[in-house]
């Protein structure tokens, strides 16, 4: 730089840019670079991503009792075609006890893995840059509830710029379903609590409809609409209590989330409630720069639900879809949205389906393909290009199916567009793991370590 | 052969590009560089949470005297910036320094002349001399703002910046293994109020003067 202002420089740099942005809105393609981003497509926007063949698979997973050392754990898989070890559990990192192990996500840098116990309220923090083959426990996050001010059940793990938006599922003063986010730093520092929006406390939220129950469950953000988006689940009380009971329970059942949520994402602040209701769970947002919606479904009503922008700037929600046969309570759970905003995974737990949806309409979806892949089945992740799809298995230790129906696994499948071929899987009760929930996708590459030189390229470069 | 693609701050910048022909592929300027998208919130309708401490460390200004950079915070609220002065990525470290650019014009205007001091550190102290910072600020015009350039005197001196404030770095590596003298970074700008605390960490997607201004305001009127 020291012969050319910055303004020279940066001419230069932006050239190429300003031109393909030019071409690409010529083609209708207002998008910023769909082709460039993410790899499982539910990951933060702020987030380091792969785009290209993922080396693990991290799965955070539940102890059991009678399998193995019965404790939670973070296990590796080898995913990596290459790998002399592919399809393989290559290291597995028990954390202590049981916690309900549920949800994982990555700091934006992508160095840290993590993992929350909905039980027990800790969070545990993984190393899975040092050695992306082996994590190890960097840290844990003790003081949930308390440093929250009273928040239960952290869920969500959700990358920011430098910190960490955790959902939380309950409360501890009467563990039902008002929650709150709560924000920390990468390194585990509490930063603030933000509860939302209840009948009560609206906190400068516009109601909507008739709800605002101040429930919670994901969380995901449009940066470039400003806007960051809440669905609702149920509190402690019910995710503890045993599926069977809680079904045949009148009054707990009714103790469900009713409600969207759209917050100002700059500011935190919680804009307007939106009735959803029935259990709104996963939110995907749409990648296309001109998409401004996301897509939630209902795990009591099983409907496939769009929240969108309408002409008038106004966020709402409207119903797009029905997944199953919604008087059976297929449960949807995990969904997964394709990069080029096409379609969309929808699972549902009860009969162990995936389901693909045609949401090239995202006001109309059309379910275009479905299969069985369990006894039981939870969440998907995809890779960015879609080809590789892999499933797991456990929703909650209290629902999930037992005796002969119980299914406890990790399935991989290449998708062609039109069918699923597996390439492995794993039983991870016979392998004495426990119950499989989220998985994460892993890279060598992501650290920027310098590919290992062969011994005569040194001895080359030794002797210029 | 590597072949992945490794792209960081997914929306709009792309900081490792290993698949030759995937580089080639647009990428589309940072929502900083053009009009916001959506109305900034207004300056003190929102509170702003401390994020932590900031880091103090030896650093070096662009005529070469070296300073602790705490010298450089407590009297004023400070918008700190990681970049290096090869850097190429339209979305990278030059879109910080044209959001300081626009801010800088803007101060006056916004009542924020006396408040705001603005930092460019560079993470690259063995190209980034005192003289390269000095030559980087020349085309600025900075002669009538409050807006430093440093670097330090070498990497044992930088890491516990970096550190500090959490701005990863990672030199880039060629198919041969050999440094291309490029990094790769998330791109991070920090803003610190006058009790040396962090109060925000902007990435590309809100790095953007009317924010970051209405920001530096809230603090003001705290």
């Amino acid at each position: 730089m020291s012969n050319k202002s910055f303004f020279q420089a940066l001419k230069k740099s932006a050239k190429g840019a300003m031109l393909g942005s030019t071409a690409i809105m010529a083609l209708g393609l207002v998008a910023l670079p769909q082709q460039a981003i993410a790899d499982e497509t539910c990951m933060s926007p702020y987030m380091a991503k792969i785009v290209g063949q993922e080396d693990y698979v991290y799965v955070w997973t539940l102890g059991a009792v009678g399998v193995g050392d019965e404790q939670d754990k973070l296990v590796t898989v080898a995913a990596n075609p290459k790998d002399k070890q592919y399809g393989k559990v290559i290291n597995s990192i028990s954390v202590g006890g049981r916690n309900e192990a549920h949800h994982s996500g990555f700091t934006d840098d992508r160095k840290y893995l993590w993992a929350g116990g909905l039980d027990t309220n800790k969070i545990f923090i993984f190393d899975v840059h040092t050695n992306p083959s082996k994590p190890t426990l960097h840290k844990t996050i003790n003081n949930f509830v308390a440093d929250s001010g009273g928040v239960v059940g952290p869920h969500t793990t959700y990358a920011m710029p430098g910190t960490m938006m955790v959902s939380g599922l309950s409360n501890n003063k009467d563990n039902g379903g008002r929650t709150a986010l709560v924000e920390y730093t990468n390194a585990g520092d509490f930063v603030a609590t933000h509860w939302m929006p209840t009948d009560g406390d609206l906190n400068g939220a516009k109601k909507s409809g008739k709800f605002a129950d101040g429930y919670g469950y994901d969380v995901r953000v449009l940066p470039r609409r400003n806007m960051m988006v809440t669905s609702s689940f149920t509190g402690w009380n019910n995710y503890m209590m045993d599926f069977g009971k809680l079904v045949g329970d009148a009054e707990a059942m009714k103790r469900f989330g009713n409600t969207v949520v759209i917050w100002d994402l700059h500011t935190r602040q919680p804009k307007k409630v939106l009735d959803v209701p029935g259990a709104p769970l996963e939110i995907r947002c749409a990648w296309g720069a001109s998409n401004n919606y996301c897509f939630t479904t209902t795990a009591l009503t099983s409907k496939l639900w769009l929240i969108y922008e309408d002409d008038q700037n106004e966020w709402q929600a409207k119903i797009v879809g029905d997944i199953g046969d919604a008087s059976k309570i297929p449960l949807p759970v995990d969904i997964s949205i394709s990069s080029d905003d096409q379609t969309l995974w929808v699972n549902t737990f009860m009969d162990g389906k995936t389901r693909q949806f045609d949401i090239s309409n995202p006001h109309a979806a059309k379910q275009v393909f479905e299969q069985k892949i369990g006894e039981q089945i939870n969440m998907i992740s995809s890779s960015w290009d879609g080809k590789r799809l892999y499933y797991s298995s456990s929703l909650l230790a209290n629902w999930d199916k037992k005796g002969e129906s119980q299914d406890q696994y990790i399935r991989a499948f290449d998708w062609d567009g039109k069918k699923l071929t597996p390439t492995f899987q794993l039983d991870f009760v016979k392998l004495g793991l426990g119950f499989p929930h989220q998985m994460r996708f892993g890279s060598n590459a992501l650290y920027g370590k310098a590919p290992t030189q062969s011994a005569e390229k040194i001895i080359a470069s030794l002797s210029k | 052969m590597l072949k992945l693609i490794i792209l960081m701050l997914c929306f709009f910048t792309t900081l490792i590009q290993a698949d030759s022909s995937e580089s080639k592929q647009p990428v589309l300027l940072a929502p900083g560089y053009g009009p916001l998208t959506f109305e900034a919130p207004e300056a003190g309708t929102y509170s702003q949470p401390i994020y932590g401490e900031a880091t103090n460390g030896k650093v070096i200004n662009s005529a070469g005297t070296p300073q602790n950079l705490f010298d450089l915070m407590g009297d004023k609220v400070v918008l700190l910036s990681f970049i290096y002065a090869t850097c190429n990525d339209v979305n990278g470290c030059p879109l910080s320094t044209a959001v300081f650019h626009k801010i800088k014009r803007r101060l006056s205007k916004a009542g924020l002349k006396d408040d705001l001091r603005l930092i460019t550190l560079s993470f690259n102290p063995k190209h980034d001399t005192p003289d390269v910072m000095a030559d980087y600020a020349k085309s600025l015009e900075t002669e009538q703002t409050d807006w430093r350039f440093l670097t330090t005197q070498s990497q044992h001196e930088l890491q516990p910046i970096l550190e500090g404030y959490n701005q990863s770095i990672q030199l880039e590596y060629d198919d041969e293994g050999q440094s291309t003298g490029t990094f790769s970074h998330t791109l991070r700008v920090y803003l610190i109020d006058t009790n040396k605390k962090i109060r925000k960490i902007y990435s590309v997607g809100f790095l953007h003067p009317d924010i970051l201004i209405n920001d530096v305001k809230t603090l003001t009127l705290e």
